[in-house]
């Protein structure tokens, strides 16, 4: 059934218009890139402070308040062309592990970030200004980092076994 | 210029990355996270530049904080980028985008060195024009390089 879906998604007129497209389909590709850079790129900061290796002087809540709309925005436009570029590429996409390895990471990573803001969130003007948070916090940074840098490996090795 | 292109070609490790399947998108991937490392950390101080971001932090306390990131992915995309494109030499000699690339991450490198770095690590704050401008200005030319780098594939 999945499979019949992935069909209809990629013979969608503009999918297919996507996917044949000599120009569109590089600029929404690149456009996934860059703001990957700007939602990846500030989220790392956020994670290697909640890790304790960066800006161990500042807020932990500063330094995550002043960059997540960045990340917030970043990752918005990540989705959506990313779901453009799925599309057009549903039938290759479902039938690579590397997109399932990557969607499991994407997964894994949301869960990280949904468990740190119900728990630890709550409880951060205990530990706002310490150098080195306390540990789940520090896990949670450091897992955060490990499943992005996962996510992007994944999405590579993907686009080159096309 | 043909010489130096060929005699990257001819490398040992040109032909083992040639050789193998794996090295080249294992290296490939190094180079995509170091992108994101760089990228992020030039992002958060351009943003600072202009006021935005973590504009609750001085500007030397955020610059001085990504300034080991910013150089170390520099140092990493630097040699994954020579390893990967002595795999190719040949192929990026007749490739413009690749030229462009090379133009760009020239003019990116000496632009942070000379310009963004002594502005963000004085110790008078710039005006808030030259810095939003600065800050504008080293981003268009770190993108400039990644769609340069992008270009090359589809060339």
């Amino acid at each position: 059934m999945l499979q019949e879906l992935c069909q209809w998604l990629q013979d969608l007129r503009w999918a297919t218009d996507l996917r044949e497209s000599e120009w569109m389909f590089p600029i929404v590709e690149g456009t996934h890139v860059i703001a990957l850079a700007l939602s990846v790129g500030t989220l790392m900061v956020m994670d290697l402070r909640l890790a304790g290796w960066l800006m161990r002087r500042e807020k932990v809540s500063e330094v995550s308040n002043q960059l997540m709309p960045y990340s917030l925005t970043g990752f918005a436009v990540m989705f959506v062309t990313g779901i453009l570029l799925f599309c057009s590429q549903a039938l290759k996409a479902y039938g690579s592990v590397w997109f399932q390895l990557k969607l499991a990471m994407l997964l894994l990573a949301g869960i990280n970030a949904l468990i740190f803001e119900l728990t630890l969130r709550r409880t951060v003007t205990q530990w706002d200004t310490l150098a080195t948070p306390p540990f789940r916090a520090r896990l949670a940074g450091i897992m955060g980092m490990i499943l992005w840098t996962g996510v992007i490996a994944a999405g590579r090795t993907m686009a080159y076994n096309f | 210029m043909r010489p130096f292109f060929e005699w990257c070609d001819h490398l040992a490790v040109a032909n083992a990355i040639r050789d193998s399947r794996f090295v080249f998108p294992i290296i490939e991937t190094f180079h995509l996270l170091a992108l994101t490392v760089l990228l992020g950390t030039v992002l958060v101080l351009a943003l600072r530049l202009m006021g935005a971001g973590l504009k609750k932090q001085p500007l030397t306390v955020v610059a001085r904080a990504l300034e080991p990131l910013t150089n170390w992915s520099v140092v990493v995309m630097l040699v994954s980028g020579f390893l990967m494109f002595s795999s190719e030499a040949m192929k990026c000699y007749e490739n413009p985008p690749f030229f462009f690339k090379m133009a760009m991450l020239a003019v990116s490198i000496l632009f942070h060195y000379t310009l963004v770095r002594p502005m963000v690590t004085a110790a008078q704050a710039p005006g808030r024009v030259r810095a939003a401008l600065t800050g504008v200005a080293s981003l268009l030319t770190w993108f400039s390089v990644a769609a340069g780098g992008r270009a090359i594939g589809f060339y």
